[in-house]
């Protein structure tokens, strides 16, 4: 009798989560299916909008919207940014991380300098923007990709420093002391031991730090005028004829699709990463 | 225990310190100093040069003297000045109905999304720590929003809650262009991106809790309920304070939601402190005004973050 009560439970809460995750999921499945439409049933297709059932699909949004130069521009623009600032919030963070894991700092002790780290991420951006906005004309880099990879490698940084911090305290550090009695320096034991072992955490805060600086806008749209990245472009799909539902969709689904299937790559540190640490996950 | 030297161990730190240091620390002084004054951009012509008009080969042209052919060219230069006026920003700040009206917005928006977020995120968590099929699957579905870029959430939710054809337009509510409907359809962004987050975190750490102490439980009550409330939530609580800091201070910074979707509209409704800074401080060039504002902002957000302090600081041990 339990057994069958229990796998009729099984099935109501089944059912409950599939709908709930139905909803969840309902709007990224829209935007898609009206990305496949001809422009004018974008407004017209009913139901939850199947190809094939409801609408017959097109992938004639997409081929006319990656033919122009400004998809490409967009595309390049962010993916170059997103990628040198993650290579270097790595490069600078990484060691940072380890020195919290692995020595001790007195004044002030390694606790706060790792919070201190995390409180940027807490702290609302736009009251650092106009101070932006005025140095970064100054000194020559408003408007440029430099400019822009200096800020989002400043506000990623916290994510490699605390997301490794944790896999370093987990490391066994014998290992390192091994190396380094085998003759290895501070900086050999680091690179050698402790950074190859850590290569799963490392990729997916790189991950995560990716996805931040990819979908960043607000920075952007104070830093940012002619060298545009992808939300700037996706705004361009509203234009004096108002909004273009078909495009609206390509365009969206052209910035979405790569954090979507990175965000899938990272589910394991998901947790760890976005609550900057403090649960493991 | 290796004894590492000092300077190592400096060597490691400090870069990533004075990287962030420089450019989070040094721009929120020089925003402190701008709240107290006055910025006024003005070009200013410096001078006038003459230069000789080229033709399209680049070569100069000439007159038929023989002369060379130019032109004036003003010199302009963009120079910013600053005048101390003390607290006259912050004080206009507080007054002006617009900020109250924004500071409200964003107050109730926070309140309303992350308490949402919270009680859903945990019936998720508590619906998903059951044995049900496809469980997998499903938490990978459930997660993707995530990531996604929220300026470009804020678009997509355009096209969901078009009044005339969108999906949703057999409910009759006027979602976006109400100004009582427009600050709800934003929260339901927000929790629509943000309750997988709460559901995540809150699903790890019921599977954290070990079995044998639920197991102990059902041996004193039958009331699932009564589980809940006396074992499982208070074991929760510590990790439900810490997504309830990170989810507020991550929603107080509202911006990529409203410049999509709803532009701070109808009228002033969904205009929220981030937004309302941005446009003084770059549709009216008023830099104090912005800096004024966002420093109240910067202010109340830290006290929050404070009255958290210590609970963080053990995190961290």
């Amino acid at each position: 009798m339990n057994k069958n009560q229990g796998s009729l439970l099984t099935s109501i809460y089944t059912i409950i989560a599939l709908g709930i995750t139905m909803i969840f999921f309902f709007p990224l499945w829209w935007s898609f299916s009206n990305s496949l439409r001809i422009p004018k049933e974008t407004f017209t297709v009913t139901g939850v909008g199947i190809p094939f059932i409801n609408f017959t699909p097109t992938l004639g949004n997409w081929t006319h919207q990656l033919s122009f130069p400004e998809a490409h521009i967009a595309l390049y623009n962010s993916s170059f940014i997103a990628v040198i600032s993650t290579a270097l919030a790595i490069v600078v963070g990484l060691p940072a991380a380890y020195a919290l894991a692995r020595f001790r700092f007195r004044f002030p002790p390694n606790k706060d300098i790792t919070i201190w780290f995390i409180s940027q991420r807490v702290l609302p951006p736009a009251a650092a923007v106009v101070p932006f906005f005025v140095l970064w004309n100054m000194l020559g880099i408003y408007d440029t990709k430099f400019g822009m990879i200096i800020v989002q490698t400043t506000f990623i940084m916290p994510f490699v420093v605390v997301i490794v911090r944790q896999t370093f305290l987990d490391l066994p550090i014998e290992l390192e002391e091994a190396a380094m009695v085998d003759g290895a320096t501070h900086i050999g034991a680091f690179l050698k031991v402790a950074v190859p072992l850590s290569v799963p955490a490392i990729a997916a805060a790189s991950l995560i730090m990716f996805t931040f600086a990819w979908n960043d806008y607000f920075f952007v749209s104070v830093l940012m005028m002619k060298n545009f990245t992808l939300p700037i472009y996706i705004a361009g799909g509203v234009d004096s004829r108002g909004v273009q539902f078909w495009f609206i969709a390509v365009r969206t689904m052209i910035a979405v699709i790569l954090p979507l299937i990175l965000c899938l790559l990272a589910q394991r540190y998901i947790v760890r990463g976005l609550t900057l640490g403090a649960v493991k996950g | 225990m290796i004894r590492w030297d000092k300077r190592i161990k400096l060597l490691f730190l400090l870069p990533a310190v004075i990287w962030v240091l420089t450019l989070t620390i040094a721009p929120l002084f020089f925003s402190l100093y701008l709240s107290f004054t006055d910025v006024k951009r003005e070009v200013v012509i410096t001078g006038v040069e003459e230069i000789p008009v080229l033709d399209k080969d680049g070569n100069p042209k000439t007159r038929s003297d023989g002369s060379i052919r130019t032109k004036k060219v003003k010199q302009k230069e963009l120079q910013i000045k600053y005048d101390w006026v003390g607290f006259k920003k912050y004080k206009r700040v507080v007054n002006d109905q617009e900020y109250q009206d924004a500071a409200k917005f964003t107050f109730i928006y926070v309140i309303i999304s992350v308490f949402v977020e919270i009680i859903l995120g945990l019936f998720l968590a508590f619906l998903f720590n059951r044995r049900i099929y496809g469980r997998g699957f499903m938490r990978s579905l459930m997660i993707l929003p995530i990531f996604a870029t929220p300026f470009a959430i804020g678009f997509m939710f355009f096209t969901i809650l078009f009044e005339i054809s969108g999906p949703l337009a057999w409910m009759g509510i006027p979602f976006l262009s109400n100004h009582n409907w427009a600050p709800f359809s934003v929260m339901l962004v927000d929790i629509w991106q943000w309750t997988p987050f709460c559901f995540l975190v809150f699903l790890a750490a019921l599977q954290g809790i070990p079995d044998d102490l639920i197991e102990a439980a059902t041996l004193d009550t039958k009331s699932a309920y009564k589980i809940w409330t006396s074992v499982i939530l208070p074991l929760l609580q510590p990790i439900i304070v810490l997504v309830i800091l990170l989810r507020v201070a991550e929603s107080a910074k509202l911006y990529d939601y409203i410049a999509s979707l709803t532009k701070g509209g109808p009228g002033t409704a969904t205009q929220s402190v981030s937004f309302l800074v941005f446009n003084k401080a770059f549709k009216m060039n008023d830099f104090g005004y912005a800096s004024a504002g966002s420093f109240l902002m910067l202010i109340v957000v830290m006290v929050f973050v404070m009255l958290f302090f210590t609970r963080l600081r053990k995190t961290y041990e």
